[in-house]
């Protein structure tokens, strides 16, 4: 005989209600899991799809994502010559905020040598890849352009040639790929006024100086000027059958830079940027289940308080002890499980609708519904004790 | 043929000098199909008796013979489960609030039926026998709450009769009725000790209500005063 079902249709109002309100924790707690994978699977998107032998980065720094690392661009000759190595690309990445069809947008550049270099847009989806040494770009299509758009970025307009959707940069915006004079013109653009008001400001300082004569300072000018030819990394193909790590040493040793395997740079970011956003999901994760098996278990007491009489009739009956505490732990699991049900068709339908991207994993869900269940019975146990110690001889009384 | 012998019966409650001498000395003998009724003003002992007859408050001395078996002897229960005991051989039926609210008149008779594993069409035709019986089974399918006291009295007594108790235990079944209801609920416990030949013991204040019964005892300050034996039939 159910009786928990019974009991439950007499209160289908509360029941409803609690299922309602711990559901949406519940799907609170089902998001975050997805934002938690999520934020993960995009902080390593670029680093998985671009994926070289050896990202050669500064020395002692984690560049080129979890950490700032600049380089001179011919560094990538240097990185060439080593034993080993057959190909050494120049690559740089940073962020912008720019307008793009009107609207501020915020999103990453990679430049790249378009001309057979590594670290370029893996698939293409719609259009081509950039094939001539300026003015075109390849965007992610998050950003929201068509091939054939022309964006204006800086001092110069960039034609969508084509649109990728795999890496997006590593806080989960669009990426645009440019060919890489292009990007470093992007990342260090300068008008007329801001280059001549540069110069003014140089020229002045070596005027300054009093072993310089006013012609010396001004032929220093042109070389003293701030150079553009600056990368973040040189992306490294071996040859067949070179010894990665072997190769990686020779780089730190010879160049004194660091060179780091697609793994390393993944574990870089895992300990580092993407650390912190871990840890706070976690830590949210835990006091919803808390506030969760509070809840459950304040409504179950109540539920169970409600009947102590009748458990008391239950067991002067001759009702055993299995009776009540399955009449109990079933309404506190049947809530649960009904609560969870319940997030898990709310997140299913929604997760595209939150702005961060919600990555979910079956196996996640199912992990946080042991652990859920386990909250259940948790949740139970404070009216169970009450229903078990309560007296048959209660039923008597007047 | 005798269902329940009581010997030198004591239940003292606390201890030291706060002591309550709830019961002392109580012997009885009751047999199947006695009709016992059980008199005495508030606080002498009477539901304290029946708590201790039906297992669940541990007497301080004395003896108790149930269905054959020694439940209670001067050392603690011998070793029986009080709940299987009482579920199988055992009705009760109390003054008031005696049905689980949230279960229909129906599924309360179905409740102790299902707690000895009988279900199905079996357990459904007794429920309805026993409601017809006690003449309820148009209300069946109502929840306590929308009977009458009356009524609820009527759905419990067929409660209580399900697992066909030997000894069936009233405190106060008709303090929460009109005399007339009152005297009907009585009719219906004297019909079933003398149809069923189960031994029911009621407990009451009302001594209009005890017309016909076996054996009257009195209980004052935890003893017997005295105790009548009718044998009219
Ligand atoms: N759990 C207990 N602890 C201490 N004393 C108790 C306990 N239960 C009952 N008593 C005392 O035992 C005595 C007998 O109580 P009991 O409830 O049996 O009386 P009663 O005859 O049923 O009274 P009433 O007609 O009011 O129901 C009373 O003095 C009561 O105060
Ligand atoms: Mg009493």
């Amino acid at each position: 005989m159910d009786l928990a079902f019974y009991d439950m249709k007499q209160h289908k109002g509360r029941f409803i209600a609690t299922i309602f309100g711990v559901g949406l924790l519940f799907t609170i707690v089902l998001a975050m899991n997805g934002l938690y994978r999520g934020n993960i699977d995009e902080g390593l998107a670029l680093i998985n799809a671009t994926n070289p032998d050896l990202w050669v980065v500064e020395r002692y720094r984690g560049g080129p994502f979890n950490e700032q690392s600049t380089l001179p661009e011919f560094y990538h000759y240097s990185v060439k010559a080593i034993p080993g190595v057959e190909k050494a690309s120049p690559f740089i990445y940073y962020s912008v905020e720019r307008l793009i069809a009107g609207k501020s947008r915020h999103f990453s550049i990679v430049g790249y040598d378009v001309f057979d270099g590594l670290g370029g847009p893996q698939k293409i989806y719609a259009g081509r890849n950039i094939q001539r040494a300026h003015y075109e770009m390849v965007a992610h299509r998050k950003l929201g352009v068509r091939v054939g758009d022309r964006i204006p970025l800086g001092l110069h307009t960039y034609t969508v040639v084509g649109l990728t959707k795999e890496a997006v940069s590593t806080d989960g915006e669009a990426l645009v790929y440019l060919s890489l004079p292009d990007a470093q013109e992007v990342l260090y653009q300068k008008d007329n006024e801001e280059v001549r008001s540069q110069r003014e400001r140089l020229l002045r300082t070596l005027s300054g100086q009093s072993y310089l004569s006013q012609t010396q300072a001004e032929k220093l000018l042109a070389p003293l000027e701030s150079d553009t030819h600056i990368i973040n990394a040189v992306l490294v193909r071996l040859k067949p059958g070179a010894n990665r790590p072997m190769v990686a040493r020779l780089i730190e040793k010879w160049l004194y830079l660091s060179a780091f395997n697609t793994q390393e740079e993944r574990q870089l970011m895992l300990k580092g940027r993407l650390a912190g956003m871990t840890k706070q999901l976690l830590l949210f994760r835990t006091l919803l289940m808390i506030i969760s098996v509070t809840i459950i278990s304040l409504v179950v007491y109540t539920f169970t308080m409600e009947k102590i009489r009748s458990i008391a009739v239950m067991k002067l009956i001759g009702a055993p002890d299995w009776v009540i505490v399955r009449l109990v732990m079933e309404q506190s699991l049947l809530l649960t499980i009904s609560a969870f049900l319940f997030g898990v068709v709310l997140i299913g339908n929604t997760y595209s609708l939150f702005p961060k991207t919600i990555l979910l994993v079956p196996g996640d869900t199912l992990l946080t519904f042991i652990v859920v269940f386990a909250g259940g019975i948790l949740a139970s146990i404070l009216g169970l004790w009450h229903a078990l110690k309560t007296q048959p001889a209660m039923a008597l009384g007047g | 043929m005798e269902i329940l012998r009581i010997e030198g019966l004591a239940k003292i409650f606390g201890s030291g000098h706060i002591q309550v001498r709830a019961l002392e000395d109580i012997n009885l003998s009751v047999s199947k199909g006695d009709l016992v009724a059980l008199l005495g003003p508030s606080g002498s002992g009477k539901t304290t008796l029946l708590l201790c007859i039906s297992l669940i408050l541990e007497p301080t001395m004395g003896k108790i013979v149930f269905d054959g078996q020694t439940i209670f002897q001067k050392n603690g229960w011998a070793g029986v489960d009080m709940r299987r005991v009482r579920r199988e051989k055992i009705g009760f039926i109390f003054q008031s609030h005696n049905l689980i609210p949230f279960l229909t008149a129906r599924q309360n008779v179905l409740f102790p039926l299902d707690l000895v594993g009988m279900n199905g069409e079996q357990a459904e035709s007794r429920a309805r026998e026993l409601l017809e019986y006690m003449e309820i089974a148009d209300r069946a399918d109502y929840l306590p709450s929308l009977l009458s006291g009356g009524e609820q009295q009527r759905v419990a007594i067929a409660r209580a009769l399900a697992n066909n108790a030997k000894l069936i235990l009233a405190d106060e079944p008709t303090a929460a009725l009109d005399t007339t209801r009152g005297k009907r609920v009585m009719e219906l416990l004297k019909k079933i000790a003398k149809e069923n030949q189960s031994a029911v013991i009621v407990v009451t204040h009302d001594v209009r209500m005890i017309e016909g019964f076996d054996q009257v005892i009195h209980l004052k300050d935890g003893r017997i005063e005295t105790e009548k034996t009718n044998a009219q039939n």
